[in-house]
């Protein structure tokens, strides 16, 4: 074999055509049956369930209180809920929906379903990994839990020393548990590196790797670089409350802006975390639904690479305020202006490729271009926070709370809720009523705006956020608001409702519903429990609209020559012509 | 492909996502390096604490490191050292197929373990005894320095997750022995002799920054 | 397809460590003779380096490892580099460096 290798890099393989199964009576979802066969599953699209629903429980719940703040807020006073638990609301709120939630929502179910099946894989490079990370973060959730029901947390979600060192409070068990939730993160991450690197189907080259496979990647490597300082924060957080260490606590001789470092240097790549994967969703939703070539592939793939990296140095504008040095304002303030480039490069890339696309206005696309509004929206509001100057006027207003919602929820969780129409087909065989996926849409854009349009002007008027109390003359803006969570709420509703009927009685889905070239739509829908039945092997992009889909359904019968896993090594590809009827 | 031998038929470990050996075997190290990325970045954070305060208060370290014995820590890094050593050569026996070389390694490798175990143990009660003890209970009146604590709690930190990883090395190495006498190991899978010497090693590294960080400032 | 184990010799194996035992005994017997501030914390650091490296490249294999893994030990060091010098960009320069309260 060595000399083979040596004499040419190419490889002869014999392919044929394979169309997916329609309407398959054996699928993964009824292949094994019962609860511990579920509990004990290895397979990356069962754990991508259970991830989905933990995620939606979550979102639920820190959904939940987050319309328990705006009726709060509905009166410049004490509304309903004393100032303390306003306090331990809005911590849980953002503490879920950040670590619960957000992070995990993009790489932990979509990821960890459509990752191996655009790769061609049966699985992911250690499946037993992969199920132990969902009950690492079974476990991170259920010290969160303790930490509610045992005198809960009122120090926001950023656990700012020395207020965290010293309220009271259950502050360690929070800790403790985002702690725990963070080595769900690393696994995650660790996995998928690995399984991209090593278990690509023949043909799957560098450049012919699904631009959410970049975005997964590029999450990925920003998850290993930057969870374990979250990891060792924590530690020494909980040290500080444990022992009183002291390195935090400026009353023991500590330095408590230190501790701001620590925290951002995890926290503010980890808005990256949440978005990345979000870029990639949208990459393959507006490809799919323009009819079109992606626009700019290597840009939109490097760009992701150069998000995650340009996070990496930015971290201090979230200190602007706290007392750090102002050479360090000053650098912060500079580098965080860079990140404006590569995201300005994404949406223009994606423009360029609904240019003169023949556009479907199918659900997943609708949630595309609601994402592409709000995040523009999110990040310009961005740019204006890094400015140095502005900041110090606009810093703990609700005009950060503003473009936080407009990037976190506008911008990833319409990107999730985008890729999660998208693929609910091929993860449950069921299409849902494409005409209140519309109206939800619709009303969701409507309500969000409702809701934080008016905090940018409020905040910008002086508003501090994580107020109980405000003056007279914010009530208007705060009533509008609260009326427009009431609006996103019922969208929310309806979604739920179009998404439980399509489960139980939805039409069943054909294997590709929206035509589309990537790889995971040449399974059948829902895929079998090893993915495909044959080994697929890739001559075409997944964004080449411009060739018959039978050049997309190749594949080797026998499962165990074809892998390879040295992605440079080109294919070569003789069809069997006889084999094609 | 590996050495060709009679062994390469064994090919129970293999897993069915997986096309042969070599690709199991690569994945598994690839894992595992990423791993070791995470831990560095882990200890990263203290380091950084450490560097912050020694930049800050350049005598507290000149005096506090008074009280750590240089001959104890210098003890510890040949031990590690020593260690490392034979772990490296415990995977030169699994590769080699001698099984009872791989054993007998992991064997010195845990005794040379427990040895560095037992002088920290010594070295932390010598401490305690003191006074010299972690966060707000430090109480020792000898070093003329108000945050003589700090420096103690960033000692205690790093040597105590240090010592955390040696105590999960300790059980991971047990492990491989018994895995070793069920002779589930050969020269065409070592996969876990391989990834835990490389988690052994980096513990090695780790020690090898703090011997001269904590005990070596004059 | 072919992957190459690196096998190395015992007695290489026990070069390596002797170099590291030496180095050992380098380091602190450069403490007994006192070099000047700040090259003391260079040389006690430079040494830590160097048999840091040495176990990287020949006990953990890296110099005949893939390029990838050589990569990602970099950028973990690259990264941990970074968290160190953009910190020290405000903890040098503050107005007050000492914590005064």
């Amino acid at each position: 074999m060595a000399t083979n290798e040596a004499t040419s890099n190419v490889k002869r393989i014999q392919v044929r055509r394979f169309k997916p199964e329609e309407y398959p009576e054996k699928h993964y979802l009824n292949e094994e049956k019962g609860v511990w066969a579920w509990m004990t599953t290895v397979d990356h699209k069962k754990i991508g369930l259970m991830y989905l629903a933990s995620i939606t429980f979550f979102f639920f719940v820190a959904g939940v209180l987050a319309i328990l703040l705006r009726t709060e807020l509905l009166t410049p006073a004490r509304s309903f809920m004393d100032a303390d638990v306003y306090n331990q609301v809005f911590t849980l709120h953002g503490a879920i929906m950040i670590f619960f939630f957000l992070i995990p929502s993009v790489p932990a179910v979509l990821g960890n379903f459509i990752l191996p099946m655009q790769l061609g894989a049966k699985d992911v490079a250690f499946p037993r990994l992969n199920l132990a990370s969902y009950y690492i973060y079974v476990i991170g959730a259920l010290f969160t839990l303790v930490a509610i029901f045992t005198g809960g947390v009122d120090t926001g979600w950023t656990f700012y020393t020395p207020y965290s060192a010293t309220t009271g409070g259950n502050v360690m068990a929070m800790t403790f548990g985002v702690f725990i939730l963070g080595f769900s993160s690393i696994l995650t991450g660790l996995n998928f590196i690995v399984t991209i690197h090593k278990m690509r189907s023949p043909g799957i080259t560098w450049n012919r790797l699904p631009l959410n496979l970049w975005g997964l990647y590029a999450t990925s490597i920003i998850q290993i670089l930057a969870t374990p300082v979250l990891a060792i924060t924590l530690l020494l957080l909980t040290m500080e409350r444990l022992l009183g260490i002291g390195i935090f606590d400026p009353a023991l001789g500590g330095d408590p802006v230190l501790y701001q470092h620590f925290f951002w240097f995890y926290s503010h790549p980890a808005v990256y975390i949440m978005i990345v994967p979000g870029f990639g969703i949208i990459s393959e939703v507006i490809s799919t639904f323009s009819r079109k070539v992606i626009f700019g592939y290597w840009a939109i793939a490097l760009s992701s690479l150069a998000i995650a990296f340009i996070g990496f140095l930015v971290w201090g504008h979230h200190m602007f305020t706290a007392g750090q040095s102002s050479l360090a304002n000053m650098v912060f303030s500079f580098l965080t202006f860079l990140v404006g480039i590569p995201t300005g490069i994404k949406i223009f890339n994606w423009l360029a490729t609904m240019y003169r696309g023949s556009i479907d206005l199918k659900a997943p696309m609708l949630y595309a271009l609601v994402f592409l509004f709000l995040f523009t929206i999110g990040g310009f509001t961005g740019i204006m926070l890094g400015a140095l100057s502005v900041d110090i006027h606009l810093h703990d207003t609700y005009y950060v709370v503003a473009h936080f919602h407009y990037v976190m929820m506008g911008g990833m969780v319409m990107a999730f809720f985008a890729g999660l129409h998208y693929w609910w087909p091929k993860m449950f065989g069921k299409m849902y009523s494409e005409f209140w996926a519309r109206i939800a849409c619709a009303i969701l854009f409507v309500g969000f705006n409702m809701t934080f349009l008016p905090q940018f002007v409020m905040g910008a008027q002086g508003m501090p956020r994580r107020y109980f109390n405000y003056i007279d003359q914010f009530q208007s803006f705060h009533v509008f608001s609260t009326i427009g969570a009431y609006v996103m709420s019922v969208a929310f509703l309806i979604m739920a409702g179009y998404l439980l009927h399509s489960l139980l009685k939805g039409k069943r889905a054909p294997s590709n519903p929206w035509g589309s070239r990537a790889l995971e739509w040449q399974a059948a829908s829902p895929p079998p429990l090893h993915n495909f039945h044959h080994v697929p092997v890739i001559i075409n992009g997944p964004y080449d609209y411009h060739k018959p889909m039978s050049e997309f359904q190749l594949g080797i019968a026998a499962s165990h020559n074809g892998h390879h896993h040295h992605g440079d090594e080109a294919v070569k590809v003789e069809k069997s012509e006889k084999e094609q009827a | 492909m590996a050495q060709p031998s009679v062994t390469e038929e064994r090919l129970e470990h293999l897993k069915h996502y997986f096309i042969d050996s070599d690709q199991q075997f690569e994945a598994s190290k690839m894992g595992m390096w990423i791993f070791l990325v995470t831990e560095i970045l882990f200890f990263g954070g203290l380091f950084l604490a450490y560097i912050v305060y020694r930049t800050w208060y350049p005598e507290l370290y000149l005096l506090a490191s008074e009280e750590l014995h240089t001959f104890w820590g210098a003890v510890n890094t040949v031990v590690l050292i020593g260690s490392s050593l034979t772990v490296a050569m415990a995977i030169r026996s699994a590769q080699l197929n001698q099984i009872k070389g791989l054993i007998i390694n992991l064997y010195i490798t845990i005794g040379l373990a427990c040895v560095f175990m037992v002088i920290k143990y010594f070295e932390y009660s010598e401490k305690f005894a003191k006074g010299i003890l972690p966060g707000a209970h430090y109480s020792y009146e000898g070093i003329a320095h108000e945050k003589a604590n700090i420096f103690f709690s960033i000692y205690y930190m790093m040597t105590g997750l240090h010592g955390i990883h040696v105590l999960v090395g300790i059980g991971l190495m047990v492990w491989l022995v018994f895995k070793a006498k069920k002779k589930v190991f050969h020269s065409g899978y070592y996969t876990p002799v391989e990834i835990t010497g490389l988690y052994w090693h980096l513990v090695d590294i780790i020690w090898i920054f703090l011997f001269p960080l904590l005990y070596l400032i004059d | 397809m072919s992957v190459h184990h690196h096998i190395s010799s015992a007695k290489f194996l026990w070069g390596v460590a002797t170099s590291l035992f030496i180095l050992t005994f380098i380091t602190v017997f450069v403490t007994w003779i006192h070099i000047p501030e700040p090259w003391n914390v260079v040389v006690a650091i430079g040494i830590a380096v160097i048999k840091a490296l040495i176990v990287v490249a020949f006990f953990m294999n890296l110099w005949w490892d893939s390029k990838f893994n050589v990569l990602l030990f970099v950028m973990s060091i690259a990264f941990f580099l970074l968290l160190i010098g953009i910190t020290l960009l405000d903890t040098l320069y503050r107005v007050d460096p000492v914590p005064s309260f």
